[in-house]
């Protein structure tokens, strides 16, 4: 048994001493965090304290000004294709000109998929986000939570390890949110992915994580960590009603009420 | 196209039919010298003869010609020179003044320039419509190139798409709207310096036709020219627009 | 801070060109050297040619597009308005809009033979359809809440258009105007070019066929110039009546 326990050990992210400036103004601090394989990380904080900046990090859409992103033990030199990316503003992170499919394709695309495989997958990853119906829409066709499943189901075409999410809900109403909530989580749990999620939504982060870090502005800096001790799979009403639940959203309230004062 | 919105333009086309009837009222009751205007009726008629005789045709044939020629040589060098500048961030700086002024500067003062190059022959008149419609394609290209939403770039980094990918994937399409403008101007332009540069030239068309008709006080023949002109920028007009509408179709509202 | 880079190049050619027709000895009926054009230039405009001929055109543009605009302003303005004329009109104007302004040049000719009052004609023409099309597309997109406001507050006809039409539509009004400026200077020069005997159209052919290249690059720079000059004065006049560099200046 100890043999298969030894990779859990080691993580996949590792933030070592990272810190970042920008244009002369200081960014982050030096961060230290691990991320373990197969781990939901949720990103809280005010506005302004680098949750995004942390995404870009580990995307490699950013390089640190010190220390070194490492992934799967390797520093993060740029992005690499078995990490995606879900952004907030799927209106423009969406193709306009391209259908659903089309969007899908892309990523394919950029893979190297051979032509012929490519239209069963993208009909399997459609259907994987409810979007099958809409295969031959354009974006401009569809509601803002469709455009967010299209956005999730190309990122799910790369196969990522790590799926990284920047307040991909936080455009959404709040009945399209949940059921995208539990979407993530299911689509998680089957693929074994790493998911680093960014939130200013408290009750999202506990909702989704098994662990939840708060972070801390000017600049940047990882205030406290959280571990969800929450049952899975989740449920949008009794986990939202477990004692634990309430208990870590007083703490977490309470913390951010702190950290904006 | 809805029942109401073919209704509307069947009442517009109506609408027309009663100004060609006036003008030929009025061209009836001599409110204008014939010489000047005449009726609807004697212009189809020179229009009816000029097609049958086959000398319109020809004319016709030989301004479209032109104009076409002229319009596909500056779209090709327009959109490709126009794409190497947009996408790069150091040529739109070192080159993009110079674009700029040259941009307002009307196609046609390069008319005697080319004369002293190339004479009054073919080639100048090409020479002209090609420079004249460069330059609202080369712009329009650049600006759709320049003008890519940068997150798609983001999207692109993440995806792993190539350099080559991005521009035929991303920055081609994201640049279409844009070129389909620079089209649709160039060809106005293009049909402008096709008809200024026959009649300067001598060069059998529309133009040429129009300008000897009216030395020759033939004014039913001068009118079915420029009945013939109207046409060729009307159809040229629809079937680019049909054009970009297919290739445009995202663009189109939902539903 | 990138300015003295979109210098480089045209600086670059007048240079390379200069040193390569000194270096070839350049003489010709078609080309000139940068030097000799500069020369030309200063030349003509101290005594006056190119200024005449500059005032002749700007004059003959000028009184055209003051014809068209206001033509097509006001017909635009009532098809804007009234939406059923807007819509019987439709065919009737997209048949004549294609007409290129130029083949109107015979005919006009037959009618006022050479000069002004042909050249502003037929500017007067080229600038009208634009003018109507955009004035009619800006009217048509006026907030219709604004139009209600105007008709509960009992306005007349003249007065809604005055005081909330044409504000209204102001910024993209000037957009067509601009437009109608710039088709206004191609169209003159145009005309002139082919055929009639005033302004820097005709002097350029002119200078063309009596061989003087210098002079004719010359009038080439300057009508480009003028160009650049009117599109730059415009956008500045936009930026300063509608942009916000109209609230920076509001300080006292």
């Amino acid at each position: 048994m100890d043999s298969l326990a030894l990779p859990t050990c080691e993580p996949l992210i590792r933030f070592c001493g990272v810190a970042l400036t920008l244009g002369g103004r200081r960014i982050l601090d030096p961060i230290a965090l691990d991320i373990g394989r197969g781990e939901f990380v949720c990103v809280v904080g005010p506005s302004g304290c680098g949750k995004t900046t942390l995404l870009r990090l580990i995307a490699g859409l950013y390089l640190p000004t010190e220390g070194q992103v490492l992934y799967g033990g390797k520093p993060v030199a740029g992005p690499r294709q078995d990490i995606a990316i879900v952004f907030q503003d799927y209106g423009k992170a969406l193709l306009p000109w391209r259908t659903a499919s089309g969007n899908v394709s892309l990523a394919l695309e950029a893979l190297g998929t051979p032509r012929a495989q490519r239209p069963a997958r993208i009909a399997a990853l459609l259907a994987k986000v409810g979007l099958a119906q809409h295969a031959d829409k354009f974006p401009g066709q569809l509601s803002g939570g469709m455009q967010q499943r299209l956005q999730i189901a190309r990122c799910l075409a790369q196969e990522p390890s790590v799926l990284l999410m920047d307040e991909p809900f936080g455009a959404l109403d709040a009945m399209t949110r949940q059921a995208l909530q539990d979407e993530v989580l299911g689509l998680a749990a089957s693929s074994g992915a790493t998911v680093f999620f960014v939130t200013h939504d408290l009750e999202e982060a506990i909702y989704l994580g098994d662990r939840v870090v708060a972070l801390k502005p000017n600049p940047g800096r990882v205030a406290d960590m959280f571990e969800v001790r929450l049952p899975r799979p989740r449920d949008q009403l009794a986990t939202r009603e477990h004692p634990e639940f309430l208990r870590l959203r007083r703490t977490l309230f309470d913390f951010i009420k702190e950290a904006e004062a | 196209m809805s029942a109401s919105r073919i209704l509307w333009f069947a009442a517009s086309i109506l609408v027309g039919l009663c100004l060609v009837a006036i003008w030929q009222l009025a061209a009836d009751a001599r409110l204008v010298s014939p010489v000047f205007l005449p009726g609807p009726d004697k212009a189809w008629a020179a229009l009816e003869r000029g097609i049958a005789s086959g000398e319109l045709l020809d004319k016709l044939l030989g301004t479209v010609g032109r104009m076409v020629w002229g319009w596909l040589l500056a779209s090709l060098l327009g959109i490709g020179v126009g794409a190497l500048i947009g996408i790069s961030p150091a040529a739109r700086a070192w080159l993009g003044p110079t674009l700029e002024f040259l941009r307002p500067l009307p196609a046609s003062a390069i008319v005697p320039v080319a004369i002293a190059f190339l004479g009054l022959s073919e080639g100048m008149v090409l020479a002209v419509i090609g420079f004249g419609a460069l330059w609202p394609m080369l712009l329009a290209t650049v600006h759709g190139f320049a003008a890519v939403e940068p997150r798609l770039y983001e999207v692109s980094r993440a995806l792993g798409l190539s350099r080559w990918e991005v521009i035929g994937k991303i920055a081609l399409p994201n640049a279409l709207p844009d070129i389909f403008a620079g089209l649709r101007l160039g060809l106005t332009v293009a049909l402008i310096l096709a008809v200024v540069g026959e009649m300067l030239a001598s060069r059998e068309g529309l133009g040429l036709w129009i300008l000897l008709s009216a030395r020759a006080f033939r004014a039913p023949d001068l009118f079915a020219g420029v009945i013939l002109l109207g046409l060729v920028g009307f159809a040229s007009a629809l079937l680019l627009s049909a054009v970009e509408r297919r290739a445009l179709r995202w663009r189109l509202p939902p539903g | 801070m990138s300015g003295w880079r979109g210098l480089v190049v045209p600086l670059g050619v007048l240079a390379a060109a200069e040193v390569a027709a000194l270096a070839a000895g350049l003489q010709s009926d078609s080309l000139a050297r940068p030097s000799e054009i500069a020369a030309a230039a200063g030349v003509a405009l101290v005594d006056g040619t190119i200024l005449r001929a500059t005032v002749q055109t700007l004059a003959a543009a000028g009184a055209g597009l003051a014809i068209g605009t206001s033509l097509g302003l006001a017909l635009g303005i009532l098809l804007g308005l009234f939406r059923t004329a807007g819509r019987l009109a439709e065919f009737s104007i997209e048949a004549f809009r294609p007409i290129p302004s130029v083949a109107l040049i015979p005919i006009v000719l037959l009618i006022f033979g050479f000069g002004y009052r042909m050249e502003i004609a037929i500017v007067a023409f080229a600038t009208f359809w634009p003018i109507l099309i955009l004035t009619q597309t800006a009217i048509a997109g006026i907030e219709p809440r604004l139009l209600e406001v105007s008709r509960a507050l009992g306005f007349g006809l003249g007065r809604r258009v005055a005081k909330i039409v044409l504000p209204a539509a102001l910024p993209r009004l000037f957009v067509a105007f601009r437009l109608a400026v710039g088709i206004a200077l191609i169209v003159a020069v145009t005309v002139e070019i082919t055929g009639n005997t005033l302004g820097l159209g005709y002097a350029l052919m002119d200078a063309q066929q009596s061989l003087r290249p210098a002079l004719m690059f010359a009038l080439l720079l300057w009508v480009g110039l003028v160009g650049w000059g009117l599109n730059a004065l415009l956008l500045w006049a936009q930026a300063r009546l509608f942009g916000p560099a109209a609230m920076v200046e509001a300080r006292p």
